[in-house]
């Protein structure tokens, strides 16, 4: 490998590791530590690396086709509804994971919910919010990949002029993808920090944190929604 | 019985109102600690018009700034200025431009680290300095913006601006 894609890789690393403890563990923290404290008891590193996996792909994904196209714009501006959904998306699970926390979930199917089709997402948030189904983290991962986020720009900007000065569309794809799979990477220290910080095993107050932690998480999901809806 | 009670008063803080066990601070501490990550960042950042201060007004036109005794300006086009859409950064210094070499723009948010940006700029023919760029989106709605100017011979000037979304 030459040089200056070694220091390109290197680029992309340490800015994904600056950027997790600069802007990651303020922006995705909330995510991370829902996904925490809706895992009482349990080691969260599998579910959290099953996250990390699926972000991480899904960033892959988006280098790629910035790599093929060279255009940051013209892509951002075709992913936007997408990123929008994803945030949305977000916010109905963080909302979904903190009723279920404190057993409010079946108040909502108190509205007979359960035949419509708010009633099928709802129980569809649920069964993902189920501590039982760890690898429900990964498609979560996938989605929430797509959240729209200032330092993943800056990155498939880089990534796009990269592509651009590369000498085919597959050599494009190819750099693309890996200088994102670089970036998510430098990104993991920061959230595995925030998530070990987090890990409820330490607690003892445990259904204190609960109820506080669930209604904070049904807070956060609902800001998620109402700037979705904004964006 | 002294060393009792100066155990006793170890693992207690006073509070104005009373006082509560060091182990129930400590889970105080942790339910702070759950909350501040999970509300304080997002309700933090929500807020508009942060902390720097303002210095250009990139939507009406070009700003300028002094920087080792000469003028330089900024000029941002197409205007409006929006986010994620392809910007030309023009930036020009007063007097002889034919020894320095030419700058780039660092992009930023002033409190939030949005990741490495960089805008090269090259001399045109109307002796300004010229890049294609852009500024990104930041989710938490925050618009203000800080553009880097950066002389290898004479430093950096910054220009602090909002932008639309």
């Amino acid at each position: 490998m030459e040089h200056d894609t070694i220091a390109l890789f290197l680029t992309f690393l340490v800015t994904g590791l600056t950027v997790g403890f600069g802007h990651c563990i303020g922006m995705c923290g909330p995510i991370v530590v829902s996904f925490s404290l809706s895992l009482p008891g349990r080691r969260p590193l599998v579910p959290h690396l099953l996250y990390h996996c699926g972000r991480i792909l899904t960033y892959m994904i988006l280098g790629g086709i910035m790599g093929a196209t060279g255009s940051f714009a013209i892509v951002a501006a075709n992913i936007a509804i997408l990123q929008r959904g994803a945030m949305f998306f977000t916010g109905a699970l963080i909302v979904v994971m903190g009723l279920s926390m404190c057993g409010w979930i079946a108040h909502v199917d108190i509205f007979k919910l359960n035949g419509s089709p708010g009633g099928a997402i709802v129980k569809t948030f649920a069964r993902l919010s189920k501590r039982k189904s760890m690898t429900a983290y990964l498609p979560i991962g996938l989605v929430l990949g797509l959240l729209p986020c200032g330092p993943v720009y800056t990155a498939l900007l880089a990534v796009a002029r990269a592509g651009m000065a590369a000498p085919s569309i597959y050599r494009s794809i190819f750099l693309g993808m890996a200088l994102m799979l670089a970036f998510g990477l430098g990104t993991l220290p920061a959230l595995f920090l925030v998530a070990r910080l987090t890990d409820m095993g330490w607690l003892r107050f445990r259904d204190k944190i609960y109820k506080l932690g669930a209604l904070l998480m049904i807070g956060v999901g609902i800001y998620f929604i109402v700037a979705a809806i904004r964006y | 019985m002294y060393p009792k009670v100066a155990q006793g008063f170890k693992r207690t803080i006073f509070f104005r109102s009373g006082h509560l066990s060091m182990v129930q601070a400590r889970h105080w501490a942790r339910i702070l600690f759950f909350g501040s990550l999970l509300l304080g960042p997002n309700v933090a950042m929500a807020g508009d018009k942060a902390d720097a201060a303002i210095n250009c007004d990139i939507q009406k036109g070009a700003c300028t700034q002094s920087l080792a005794g000469r003028i330089i300006t900024l000029e941002v086009l197409p205007r409006p200025v929006k986010a994620m859409e392809q910007l030309t950064f023009n930036v020009h210094i007063d007097g002889a431009t034919a020894a320095l070499s030419p700058p780039h723009i660092r992009l930023n948010m002033p409190a939030m680290d949005m990741g490495k940006n960089q805008v090269p700029l090259k001399l045109n023919a109307q002796g300004i300095f010229e890049g294609q760029g852009v500024i990104v989106r930041c989710r938490s709605g925050r618009r203000t913006w800080k553009a880097t100017v950066d002389f290898a011979e004479i430093g950096s000037v910054d220009f602090i601006f909002d932008v639309i979304y």
